[in-house]
């Protein structure tokens, strides 16, 4: 494999920096500046984190593994109790149709604001916007994995807990303190997901991935054309990696990734995979019949794309049970939030229980974390269909899967390489 | 003269800042560098240009290179579809421009037009349906049993037009883009002079021959404008791919760089490989700018 751009030019500077004198290569860069950390800066240089030892990511922030829980820098004081403010809107950044707008609406008209969601299409586009400084959010949406970036730029502030005390009294217990943000300090859970096998029962007649698992793709040629890989670097290697039996999902193993890399373009040769997220439409329309889908889609094909004539019965969905991956999204406060009260209110009121499941069965498909929420009960009164059974994430899901965790630079430029490599073609 | 170049100001101003401007920023992530959190870092100054990522765009596009296979089914599908459009435009825009008459050609010039009325991305959006399995152009075309035509000449694999076959990309771009190849046309074949087509005739010249040796070369200069006003766009498209295919099988030189500059570590290698493919297209116009001084030499 190549190697990468960057480490070239630090490279070029080390030995052949006379040939482009004239090229002026500037010194080191790392714009990346490290905050100190309320704690001091002590210890090793990682953000005084007395967890410090292990590998970290590229803010100095340890990268947090379930054996390896992670407690994040405060870099701020949490706001005090107070007065919620009223008036104006609450800013809140998120994915594309990933909350109820009647749940929003309804939140609206307790608080007196008008509640306005504000786009993206990837967290690392996310992450992007929100590092130039130029957008105020009260409420952003991300995932376990981005914490540490948007903690060490700053992005972020830690929340005041006595204004979430949903978060004690009706979330799963698991998630009260998760190993990816001890205490905690920064986040609230959101919604839970697998990643699974969504398919088409209705065209795949008996096909059953439960002997095969994650094979079955590069068993798939009778289908080619109508196979889809989810567009996303880990989720997609990650599956060449588990079809090979690896069970670190974010292992820095150049020669497992290169291999993953060979596989998913092999599997391209058998079975034309179509890269995409769009798993949720392109099923319950037909158009795929075998696609590598997150659980919450399934779910979420169910309630909003199934076409007039398209029975939910359709659609199946596998989950490896033992070290699959699971995760799930989570919820933190912007650094410069104008309502900081009312953006506590905010996530506190989207752990309700009932608000959480208006917000679950009424729109996302996405599951919350949500004691009160019994998922048995949801396919026993026939609101979701018994086939997508699969799809709900129990505590025992949780503590026994995998997950995709924050890597190092080094180890994220492997993936994203491999990544492209497929892409290609 | 220059008492109306004043009038050029507000052009000039908005070619600098929204093209100037935002290519100089291409140019200096290009030649700038990345963090370790990949966020580009751009090199304003031409002075602190750091190279590698320029050399590692030209080694990733020579033969052998990671982006060498994308360049290459890139040329190759852009020129077939240049080919596919040509062979469709022209006689579109011959026939508007010299045999429609009256009524006829305003009603063929405002159907030219139409399509221009809806954006592209809505017309490809609206072949993702219509060649769907259940769709009905797909239905179409299997009920005139296209697709068992295509089919024996291995131009289809399979029955689905939207599973990462190759000729659903060429397709997709000959139609998105043929519009704007038979505009150029047919302005350029409109304005040639009816009599020099009837002194060829008069001076022995066959109807082939007339057009070889008068239409066609009158029109070279159109034809030409044509050509370089859809194949740059057609070398920089990605979603016509994405949308018709989604197959890395089928993936162009601009997917690659969107795939880089959306949410890939090496942004500046997107950059890089943009530049270098602008570099490459600039051959292109400089040829056509090349023709276009001889013919107005003449």
């Amino acid at each position: 494999m190549n190697e990468p751009s960057g480490l070239s030019r630090r490279r070029l500077l080390a030995g052949a920096g006379a040939l482009f004198a004239g090229a002026g290569l500037a010194g080191c860069e790392n714009t990346t500046t490290p905050v100190r950390t309320a704690e001091g800066g002590g210890g090793d240089g990682i953000m005084g984190d007395p967890t410090a030892g292990g590998p970290v990511d590229a803010a100095g922030i340890p990268l947090a593994r379930r054996d390896y829980p992670v407690t994040l820098p405060r870099i701020a004081d949490p706001v005090k109790a107070g007065r919620p403010e009223r008036g104006g809107e609450l800013q809140i950044y998120n994915y594309a149709d990933y909350l109820n707008p009647e749940v929003l609406k309804a939140f609206g008209e307790q608080e007196g604001v008008s509640v306005r969601v504000t786009t993206f299409n990837t967290l690392d586009e996310a992450y992007t916007k929100l590092s130039t400084g130029r957008f105020q959010f009260d409420v952003i949406f991300t995932a376990p994995d981005h914490l540490p970036r948007l903690v060490g730029r700053r992005l972020i502030q830690p929340l005041n807990f006595d204004l979430i005390p949903n978060l004690r009294t009706e979330v799963w217990p698991e998630l009260h303190s998760p190993f990816y943000d001890v205490g905690p300090r920064y986040s609230v859970p959101y919604t839970l997901y697998t990643t699974g096998i969504g398919w088409r029962n209705d065209k795949l007649g008996d096909f059953d991935p439960g002997e095969l698992g994650w094979e079955a793709f590069w068993r798939a040629g009778d289908y080619r054309g109508r196979v889809g890989v989810l567009d996303d670097s880990r989720e997609g290697l990650g599956m060449a990696l588990m079809r090979r039996g690896v069970t670190d999902l974010n292992t820095e193993d150049e020669a497992k990734l290169t291999q993953a890399a060979d596989d998913l373009i092999e599997l391209n040769e058998i079975a034309r995979v179509k890269v995409a997220i769009t798993g949720y439409e392109t099923l319950p329309a037909g158009r795929m019949w075998l696609s590598q889908v997150w659980s919450g889609d399934m779910l979420n094909a169910v309630i909003s794309y199934l076409p007039e004539g398209t029975s939910g019965d359709v659609l199946s969905y596998w989950y490896q049970r033992a070290g699959g991956p699971v995760f799930n999204d989570c919820i933190c406060m912007g650094a410069n939030a104008a309502k900081p009260v009312l953006a506590h209110r905010f996530m506190n009121y989207l752990l309700d229980p009932k608000v959480a499941y208006d917000n679950f069965v009424g729109y996302v498909g996405y599951q919350p974390p949500i004691t009160a929420i019994d998922a048995e009960a949801l396919f026993a009164e026939e609101i979701l269909p018994e086939n997508l059974r699969n799809c709900i994430v129990t505590p025992e899901d949780y503590a026994n899967g995998n997950a995709y965790l924050a890597l190092t630079a080094d180890g994220r430029r492997a993936w994203d390489q491999a990544w492209a490599r497929f892409r290609n073609g | 003269m220059r008492r109306w170049g004043w009038l050029a100001t507000p052009g000039l101003a908005w070619l600098a800042a929204f093209f100037l401007v935002a290519f100089y920023a291409i140019v200096a992530v290009g030649f700038g560098n990345v963090t370790d959190v990949y966020e580009p870092v751009p090199h304003w100054n031409p002075l602190d240009w750091n190279v590698g990522y320029m050399l590692q765009a030209l080694d990733d596009l020579l033969p052998g290179g990671r982006s060498w296979g994308v360049f290459l089914r890139t040329l190759l599908y852009v020129g077939l579809a240049l080919a596919l459009s040509l062979a469709i435009g022209y006689p579109v825009a011959y026939y508007v421009s010299r045999h429609a008459r009256g009524r006829t050609k305003v009603v063929l010039l405002v159907l030219l037009v139409a399509p221009f009325w809806i954006s592209y991305l809505m017309r490809m959006f609206a072949w993702t349906n219509l060649l769907d399995s259940q769709g009905y152009a797909a239905q179409a075309l299997n009920a005139l049993s296209i697709d068992s035509l295509f089919r024996a000449v291995g131009l289809l694999d399979g029955d689905d037009w939207l599973g990462g076959q190759p000729i659903a990309v060429i397709l997709g771009l000959v139609y998105g883009y043929v519009p704007y190849l038979i505009l150029p046309l047919y302005a350029a074949l409109d304005r040639i002079d009816q009599r020099l087509i009837e002194a060829a005739r008069d001076l022995g010249a066959s109807p082939a021959g007339a057009f070889r040796r008068v239409v066609l070369p009158l029109s070279k200069a159109g034809t030409l404008g044509g050509i370089v006003l859809i194949a740059l766009p057609m070398f920089g498209d990605y979603y016509t791919p994405d949308l018709m295919s989604g197959s890395p099988r089928t993936a162009m030189i601009g997917n690659t760089i969107n795939n880089a500059v959306q949410g890939g570590p090496d942004k500046a290698l997107g950059a890089a490989l943009t530049l270098l493919l602008s570099l490459f297209l600039l051959v292109f116009m400089l040829y056509y700018l090349r023709v276009l001084r001889r013919e107005e030499g003449t």
